[in-house]
């Protein structure tokens, strides 16, 4: 087989990384052990393949490497402590075959829920799954997520050991604890996804690539449980809301508005991968709504919409009575209450607005996107002082660069209006 | 198999050593029902007095300084620990299943589960 170039090499063996790792934390019962072993398959691979040709099975090839690497590490460790080594572990890494495909798959599914534990901080959680399932390296998701290195190490340090020392199994849920931990899995994928769409011009590749990263996981995930409808749900609403990556931001690094994105670069073999999962998910969730299929189904409505006047927001204000029923949370009614704005004008938008500031006004007051809709709303029906008012209370929140230049550009038309002459 | 401590912490300082409501008589029965059903995985454990009787001990200047002793800490913060349970589970997971069975997870409590060092094993 002949070998690639260099990028083809790193990014197989990135491909193969996770799976060979999964396997080897089976088989050492230590994430770190494995890890190391790994990290020196992978070095030693990059250095020989170029050299002597592509394996005829990488991963094999990986998988042995890494054993052998294994071992000599656990051997170490008997040195150091005089803890005795498990014979049952050696004995499992001697062995000169791979395990069977399906039990590989099943390793990587509890390697997800490990590093997805609810008992690990999200921040940790995310670190460690671009470490383990992405085949990231400290450094990179260092830039990723905008920490220094030093501190990334100390994260993944953290979680490493909070597995190890907490004990948190290595296994699949119980099917009575499935569905909880599903949903816990696609939230940490959907983090990484929004710290990648909140990505700025200027921000690191690693940091705009995690959206790719989110989708790679999702679809990684998706093919261990083909039949989650929400897995597959999550993936369908990461590729169309990732159709439009192109057209967000402007030159200068400012959001463009979905209203004035150039529909023609949408990327339209994302939206026809999104709109086929999102079928698949629906049609398996007939009578039992998903949250991650609903947001997809509204994602798809703008996607096939060819102009933003043409938009079909009664079908997207329907989906968001289902979303609200299933999915109760402030953030639903605030969407719903700015889609039903295009749907109904402005002071529809502005009176559910009203009534869901009465029912949740802890939760709202001070977060950024409610005052940020409300201040567009009373900005179009040309009440710019209150509207200057709630924009200056959203500014007020730390916010990504490109939604706080947005929201300045909103303040500034309050100006223009309020000092010229009243239409 | 890890040990773990299941720490019980609640609100308001309760004073267990004296039953005297209807909701501290439906706790304890609680507790004792736990105690029952958990009996298999329990290795140790107790209830505590409320922090008022709590004596707390600090060496000044280092090893072998002057032994200085002081009253409380009395609850300054919301949620003091008030007893605990010494479990012993294949993983976390069955702690935290255990730990969620303790009255006070759904009486105004929290359980923190913490691993218990093992130094009785070589090299820990």
């Amino acid at each position: 087989m002949a070998v690639g170039t260099e990028g083809t090499l790193v990014r197989l063996v990135r491909d193969e990384g996770p799976w060979v790792l999964a396997s080897l934390v089976r088989s050492t019962g230590s994430l770190q052990v494995a890890e190391d072993a790994v990290q020196d398959a992978v070095v030693r691979a990059l250095e020989v393949w170029p050299v002597r040709g592509l394996p005829a099975q990488p991963r094999a090839w990986l998988t042995l490497t890494a054993r052998r690497r294994a071992i000599d590490l656990l051997r170490r460790e008997v040195r150091r402590s005089g803890k005795e080594a498990d014979s049952r572990v050696l004995a499992d890494l001697e062995r000169p075959d791979l395990p069977d495909a399906s039990v590989i798959a099943d390793d990587l599914l509890r390697l997800i829920f490990t590093v997805c534990h609810p008992s690990i901080a999200v921040d940790v959680q995310v670190a460690l799954a671009l470490r383990t399932l992405c085949g990231l390296d400290t450094a990179e998701i260092a830039r990723a997520m905008l920490v220094s290195e030093a501190a990334m190490a100390k994260r993944l340090t953290r979680g490493r050991r909070k597995i190890a020392d907490a004990g948190i199994p290595y296994r699949t849920p119980s099917e009575a604890d499935l569905p909880a931990r599903v949903a816990g899995v696609a939230s940490t994928i959907y983090v990484v996804f929004t710290q990648g769409h909140d990505a700025v011009v200027d921000d690191a590749p690693e940091r705009v690539a995690l959206c790719d990263q989110a989708i790679r996981l999702a679809r990684l995930t998706m093919d261990l449980l083909p039949d989650d409808p929400s897995i597959t749900g999550l993936l369908a609403l990461l590729l169309l809301q990732d159709s439009r990556r192109r057209t967000r931001l402007d030159p200068r690094g400012g959001v463009v508005l979905l209203c004035d994105q150039d529909r023609s670069q949408w990327d339209r073999a994302r939206i026809a991968d999104g709109m086929s999962l999102l079928g698949q998910a629906l049609r398996a969730t007939p009578t039992t709504p998903d949250p991650y299929v609903v947001q997809a189904a509204i994602a798809a409505c703008h996607a096939v919409a060819p102009t933003w006047a043409e938009t079909n927001w009664d079908a997207i204000v329907s989906w968001y009575d289902v979303l609200v029923a299933v999915h109760d949370t402030p953030v639903a009614w605030l969407n719903r209450a700015v889609a039903l704005s295009e749907r109904d004008g402005p002071a529809a938008g502005l009176s559910a607005l009203d009534t869901l500031a009465r029912r949740d006004s802890r939760e709202l007051d001070g977060f950024a996107p409610y005052h940020g809709a409300r201040g567009q709303l009373l900005l179009e029906l040309g009440r710019h002082g209150e509207a200057a008012a709630e924009l200056r209370r959203a500014l007020d929140q730390p916010l990504p660069a490109a939604v706080e230049r947005h929201l300045l550009c909103q303040l500034e038309r309050c100006r223009d209006r309020r000092s010229g002459p009243q239409p | 198999m890890p040990q773990y401590a299941l720490l019980i912490y609640e609100v308001g300082d309760p004073d267990w050593s004296t039953l005297d409501t209807p909701d501290k008589k439906e706790a304890m029965a609680g507790y004792g029902e736990f105690g029952a059903t958990a009996a298999a995985v329990i290795r140790g454990g107790a209830a505590l007095y409320p922090t008022t009787t709590s004596t707390v001990v600090q060496r000044r200047g280092g090893h072998g300084g002057e032994v200085v002793t002081s009253d409380g800490p009395f609850s300054e913060t919301k949620e003091v620990l008030t007893g605990f349970y010494q479990v012993e589970c294949a993983d976390l997971d069955e702690a935290l299943e255990w730990a969620s069975r303790i009255p006070a997870a759904w009486t105004g409590g929290k359980i923190e589960v913490r691993p218990i060092i093992d130094f009785s094993s070589p090299g820990a």
